[in-house]
């Protein structure tokens, strides 16, 4: 029961199991009203359909029930996900990373380029039967160091353990290629879904709810007091699962040889971010003004500052004070959030701990 | 990164930490410790003058067969004043820097030209390094006679690398001598000839006394010497292109050229208020460079990359480098120019490398 060192109480094995399915099977009483205190849901149905509700006996399903409705859990049937490929391979870190470090090049079947950009090509294909998207990252000349790096610094973006964040499941080191690869997102990124209509209607509850998915996304990494490789919060770096769900996407991190002095998205980075090393800062805070920025485009549906080059961009914001102005679509509440969020003071700037509940009151 | 070129180290300032500039601080340490410290410090600064200085005294004495000259014989030296001029000190100190720049991985550090190469020991490690070929000399002589030996071996070695009449100019007497006429326009020929990265004061006219002994009287006369001319380029030597022949022929097109390209590079600059009106200048510290890489690319440069406000040499050079680092990264073709060519301020190596950007961006908007 240690486990609760920032452990997603409500992670499903393979079978669809929370540890709260097997706190109410085994009958370990407090262990599970501890755990629904503490937030874990009683409504996740596993892989047969039954929630913890069901598994637990006599009392102990009762008083779990009053406690949940007591902390104002939703308390309808959260529908099996099955991640069983993922999950997986979540059960031992160590084995794991050991286990699909290295994928095989020719494992790969890719087929059809989704995007070229300044970091590298993306395709579609297969693996182990699985769909996924494979970016082949754009080294201009793959040196036996940056392969080292690359090495050291991918098992760092596998990161599993929380529904917000979309891990990098595996990469392949066979140099001169070098390939980030990790799940398919039918509807794509965020910034697809609200600039370039992809069928999906953002409503405003949408849209607080794709901030409070990102929002949990992002305090649980700066749980993780992980610096390299960095990672630039803003739209075209987070992923719209197909229930919707909007997951930060790792393989969108930078590693160390990647785009060095090249900042390809300023407009949603902070001042100091733009001035100061990562060292030199403080990147939670960062985050933070960008996490403001994505705010403003959840609200106006608009991409910041789009007539604008980046050294433009940049620039301005770095050295002239250019910002983004509120317009009068968007909510009071939500004007003075995202007024908190991006305070000229780094030091000023909410934690994303502070912002969660204030997102979850907004949502009802 | 790109790397900076190894720089050798410079000699700490003078310690200038008298009694009355002592810290407030020094004082309330006990009496004791506050001697100790002194102590420590004496010892410090001396074992780092120890290593630094010349290894032999400063001041050898002069044996009577250095001044006593023969019948007819002619002796040059330069005028005293000339020490005092400041296009001549500048020629010194680039060229002691140049030096101790190459040599810095052998850990030679020259001081002084006369003293410290009439033996023929720098001289060789120099070829070494700058022609890549090892000579086969002994390492280290200490008789006379050894080292003049050397210094011919050296020396033919150079004329042979150099190819050109000038060798007149100098020779093993003269080297040998301390002649330090002789040593300059040794070295500024070869500065000049592996295009060292260095900007030479042009046009150093050195004022040099000549004394001959005729019927047993000294007659002097005074003649300029000149050390360095005017050069068109400082750039790196390669294969020719449309630039050597623009240059050389068509000067009046040449301003058509610049014309262009300071329109190109303005239509970019002017989207973050920049102007440049001369390319010669304005692109030497790297800034402008940076910037319109940017521009052309679509990216941001976050500040802690480059000296927005570079204040020496070489943090332009830095500067340059990382442009040019940026450049290779988008997939340009590396430019036929080296950073130390641009900051020198050369023409040519700026025209080459903003014309490179052009000829691949003139349709972006």
């Amino acid at each position: 029961m240690l486990l609760r060192q920032k452990a997603d109480l409500n992670f499903a094995n393979e079978h669809g199991n929370t540890p709260l399915h097997y706190a109410c099977f085994w009958g370990y009483n407090e262990i599970a009203e501890d755990l629904v205190h503490h937030g874990a849901l009683v409504s996740i149905a596993n892989k047969d359909g039954d929630t913890p509700l069901d598994k637990a006996k006599g009392n102990l399903a009762k008083a779990l029930h009053d406690i949940a409705v007591e902390a104002g859990q939703d308390l309808k049937k959260i529908t099996f996900k099955d991640q069983s490929w993922i999950g997986l391979k979540t059960r031992s870190r160590d084995a794991t990373l050991s286990r699909h470090k290295g994928i095989n090049i020719k494992d790969l079947q890719l087929r059809e380029k989704v995007a070229s950009t300044p970091s590298g090509d993306t395709y579609r294909g297969i693996w182990q039967k699985n769909e996924i998207i494979a970016k082949i990252l754009a080294v201009r000349n793959c040196t036996s160091r940056i392969s080292r790096d690359f090495n050291e610094e991918f098992p760092k973006l596998r990161i599993f353990s929380h529904p917000n964040i979309l891990p990098v499941i595996g990469c392949c080191n066979s140099p001169p290629n070098l390939v980030v690869i990790n799940q398919y997102m039918h509807w794509g990124s965020l910034y697809t879904v609200l600039h370039e209509g992809s069928g999906v209607v953002v409503d405003t509850a949408l849209a607080l709810r794709f901030a409070l998915d990102v929002a949990r996304g992002m305090s649980f990494l700066h749980s993780l007091e992980r610096t390299i490789p960095e990672y630039h919060l803003n739209s075209r770096h987070v992923m719209i699962d197909e229930d919707l769900t909007a997951r930060v996407n790792m393989a969108d991190a930078k590693f160390s040889f990647q785009e060095k002095g090249r900042i390809y998205y300023p407009a949603w980075m902070s001042p100091e971010a733009l001035q100061k090393k990562i060292s030199d800062r403080n990147w939670e805070s960062s985050d933070m003004w960008s996490f403001a920025i994505l705010l403003w485009e959840l609200a106006t549906r608009e991409v910041p500052f789009a007539d604008q080059s980046a050294m433009e961009v940049g620039m301005k914001i770095a050295l002239e004070g250019l910002r983004v102005t509120m317009k009068p679509g968007i909510s009071a509440h939500l004007q003075k959030l995202i007024r908190i969020c991006m305070n000229e003071d780094p030091g000023k700037r909410p934690t994303f701990d502070m912002v969660i509940p204030i997102l979850e009151k907004m949502k009802r | 990164m790109a790397s900076p070129r190894s720089v050798s180290p410079r000699p700490p300032g003078p310690i200038s930490k008298t009694d009355k500039e002592e810290s407030f601080w020094d004082k309330i340490g006990t009496l004791g410790r506050k001697k100790r410290i002194k102590e420590v410090q004496e010892v410090q600064a001396e074992g780092k003058y120890a290593i630094d200085s010349p290894g032999s005294p400063v001041a050898p004495v002069i044996p009577p067969e250095e001044y006593e000259l023969e019948e007819n014989e002619e002796r040059s030296m330069i005028q005293r004043q000339a020490f005092e001029d400041s296009k001549f000190q500048e020629l010194l100190h680039v060229l002691i820097e140049w030096i101790n720049d190459e040599l810095a991985s052998q850990r030679i550090i020259v001081q002084d030209l006369s003293e410290d190469l009439y033996d023929g020991q720098v001289l060789q490690k120099l070829l070494e390094k700058l022609a890549g070929a090892k000579l086969d000399v002994p390492e280290v002589t200490q008789s006379e006679e050894g080292q003049r030996q050397k210094l011919a071996v050296v020396l033919a070695h150079f004329n042979q690398v150099l190819g050109r009449s000038e060798s007149s100019k100098w020779s093993v007497e003269s080297i040998h001598s301390k002649n330090l006429i002789a040593i300059l326009h040794l070295l500024v020929a070869l500065a000049r000839h592996f295009r060292a990265p260095v900007r030479l004061p042009e046009n150093v006219l050195v004022p040099v006394v000549v004394v001959q002994k005729s019927g047993g009287q000294l007659n002097h006369r005074i003649i300029q010497e000149k050390i360095t001319y005017s050069y068109d380029d400082v750039g790196m030597r390669c294969e020719r292109d449309a630039f050597d022949t623009l240059f050389d022929h068509a000067p009046d097109k040449l301003q058509v050229v610049k014309k262009s390209l300071v329109t190109f590079v303005n239509k970019q600059l002017n989207k973050i208020n920049l102007e440049v009106t001369e390319l010669e200048t304005q692109f030497h510290d790297g800034v402008y460079l940076t910037l319109l890489m940017g521009l052309l690319e679509g990216f941001f440069v976050p500040l802690y990359c480059f000296h927005l406000t570079p204040k020496d040499f070489d943090q332009k050079v830095h500067n340059v480098a990382f442009a040019f680092e940026l450049m290779e990264e988008v997939g340009i073709a590396k430019p036929k120019a080296r950073p130390e060519d641009i900051v020198n301020q050369d023409l040519k190596s700026t025209l080459r490398v903003l014309y490179n950007l052009f000829s691949r961006y003139k349709n972006v908007m």
